[in-house]
């Protein structure tokens, strides 16, 4: 390998990485804006996702449908978490309300090890096949994969917010709830849909990533991490911010872990982070 | 009825100087409970001044503790400091690391304010894994000797446990001091309205700052304690998810008051010790019990109790 193969071999784990940062920091700009809470039981949407999968599978499920469901079952878990144990509290604090998802991502986390246990799990690839060379990088398929997912979803949650009325009336209630509870969109339901959102996009992450990474119970504590930086970063509130930082972090990742040190890449980005929220307080994409 | 009201603080003392003898039977690991309860009061009653009086939300509190643990550590194991010395040396770093980041980082608000503690948190975690040959590494730190006082070595742990808990009052007292003083009532001012307050003349970056600086010397104390009780320490003991844990208790308790988060900490290090019988469910259960005390008690254990003596007292 020489150095220009190097520095692609770093972009690829870097996009690759990139994309299930953005699905996350996505995940959770959008439960941000619908409840105003960052949610900390987003890592536990993703184990979910990976974990329910590679079981679904090995069941004899082919993988599409078990990918599907294994989205499903998470959008389901958080519709429930948003109707039984977010609705309740919504008046309280801030810190009352991060705490509650504190408590939730405890009990989630507790779930997950009863049903799977200790073990860290793989799942095979999604397609069969060597992987690719461009350039003397190695390029696996499951990168392609997780690439073209990560752009489609992206794209329809564009759709969504953009064109449909389902997802402008979302928009509205981020905007200005009371205004928009005037106009007859229902807050309430804005809510349930943002976090059956939330916990599918994060579900989807963690089913996609599976064939790279071995997951168990407690893995979705760094991406969930990883996602709180990416959303920083891209000022909190911005959907198409969040994606950019998401890359971007994981591009920054990459190249330090590769051309620096991988001892202290995570030192480095979080002091970027830092550096980013004390100079440019609204994103690092703001106008501002 | 008044007498009780009034010297009610005393019971609890009276329980803490009685338990190694009764209800600990004289067991190590039963007194090592309370030590750890002892530790954890200390940083989520430090963590209050700055959430619950001041509104400066924090997931880094843990950074501090890990400061305090691992100077105690380094100084003592590899270079024979007295503990007492190491101690100061690690309230003093915290304290310079707090001055230094206060300004830019207490600037922010709210969730900008909890992220940029969180990242400070793992830049601090981050370098103790990342600096192996100074601390140790990911595989921890070790050989760490007990504490030392006037040349007397506190290896009992009854002593240690007295110790730990004299150390607990007194920042206890000093915190309700604090919050009582003048500048206790100005960071109650900066909480409810800083605009407000810097009308007045408040200059509230200069006091944010200083009571980011006290309540990182308090869990620096605690680190030191903790460090010293281990023996060994690890980097996993104060990541954000500690930092998360700290502030769970505050929640717990009721913020802002103090005693609320002595009984969140209690409560918080009490509970595994009666629910790690169910082994594998333990952290569920842990989080379910978490919900139902967050959904039925808005204001936290504290509020409860409260409201439960207003209304004896009411009938008597």
């Amino acid at each position: 390998m020489n150095d220009v193969s190097h520095i692609i071999q770093f972009l690829f784990s870097g996009i690759t990485t990139g994309s299930i940062y953005a699905l996350i920091a996505v995940s959770l700009v959008i439960v941000y804006k619908a409840s105003q809470l960052i949610c900390f039981a987003q890592g536990e949407f993703f184990v979910f996702g990976a974990l329910s999968m590679i079981t679904l599978t090995s069941k004899g499920l082919p993988m599409p449908i078990a990918f599907f469901a294994a989205v499903f079952i998470s959008v389901c878990i958080g519709s429930l978490i948003q109707q039984v144990l977010i609705k309740p509290i919504q008046g309280s604090s801030v810190g009352n309300l991060i705490v509650m998802t504190i408590a939730i991502s405890l009990a989630l986390r507790g779930l997950a090890l009863i049903i799977w246990g200790r073990e860290s799990y793989i799942l095979n690839p999604y397609t069969k096949g060597e992987p690719l060379f461009v350039f003397g990088a190695s390029l696996q398929i499951q990168v392609l994969w997780i690439v073209g997912i990560t752009i489609l979803v992206l794209l329809i949650i564009w759709y969504f917010f953009e064109k449909t009325s389902l997802g402008i009336a979302m928009r509205a209630c981020a905007e200005n709830p009371l205004g928009a509870s005037l106009m007859g969109i229902s807050v309430q339901k804005s809510a349930l849909f943002a976090w059956a959102w939330g916990a599918g996009i994060g579900a989807l992450a963690g089913a996609v990533v599976a064939p790279l990474l071995f997951i168990q119970y407690t893995s979705g504590v760094m991406p969930m991490i990883k996602g709180f930086i990416a959303m920083s970063i891209g000022g909190l509130g911005s959907i198409a911010g969040s994606v950019m930082a998401g890359f971007l972090l994981g591009l920054v990742e990459s190249y330090t872990i590769g051309l620096i040190s991988s001892k202290f890449s995570d030192t480095i980005v979080f002091a970027l982070l830092m550096l980013v929220l004390i100079f440019r307080p609204n994103g690092l994409f703001s106008k501002s | 009825m008044k007498i009780l009201s009034r010297f009610w603080w005393i019971l609890p003392i009276i329980f803490i100087a009685i338990y190694p003898f009764t209800l600990g039977g004289n067991s190590p690991y039963k007194s090592g409970v309370l030590i750890f309860v002892g530790i954890y009061i200390i940083l989520a009653v430090s963590l209050d001044l700055l959430i619950g009086y001041c509104g400066q939300i924090s997931i880094g509190h843990a950074a501090f503790f890990a400061v305090g643990a691992y100077t105690s550590g380094i100084l003592t194991a590899k270079y024979g400091v007295h503990p007492m010395f190491a101690m100061l040396i690690g309230m003093l770093i915290s304290t310079a690391l707090a001055w230094a980041t206060g300004r830019p980082v207490l600037a922010l608000k709210e969730y900008y304010l909890a992220m940029a503690t969180l990242a400070f948190n793992e830049i601090v975690i981050t370098l103790i894994i990342g600096l192996e040959g100074f601390t140790g590494g990911a595989s921890g730190l070790g050989d760490i000797p007990p504490f030392k006082i006037f040349g007397f070595s506190l290896v009992n742990h009854i002593h240690y446990y007295y110790f730990v808990w004299i150390i607990v009052f007194f920042i206890i007292a000093g915190s309700l001091a604090v919050v009582k003083s003048s500048f206790g009532r100005t960071l109650i001012a900066i909480h409810s309205d800083e605009p407000a307050a810097r009308h007045f003349g408040i200059d509230s970056p200069r006091y944010k700052t200083r009571l980011f600086m006290l309540s990182s010397a308090f869990a620096s104390i605690a680190g030191s304690l903790y460090a010293h009780y281990m023996g060994f320490i690890a980097p996993d003991d104060f990541g954000v998810i500690s930092s998360v844990n700290i502030m769970v208790m505050l929640y717990l308790g009721g913020i802002g008051t103090i005693y609320g988060p002595i009984l969140g900490a209690t409560f918080m290090k009490i509970l595994p010790e009666i629910t790690y019988q169910f082994q594998d469910y333990e952290l569920l259960i842990n989080g379910i019990i978490l919900i139902i005390v967050l959904v039925f008690m808005p204001k936290g254990i504290y509020g409860i109790i409260l409201k439960a003596i207003n209304r004896v007292l009411r009938k008597v």
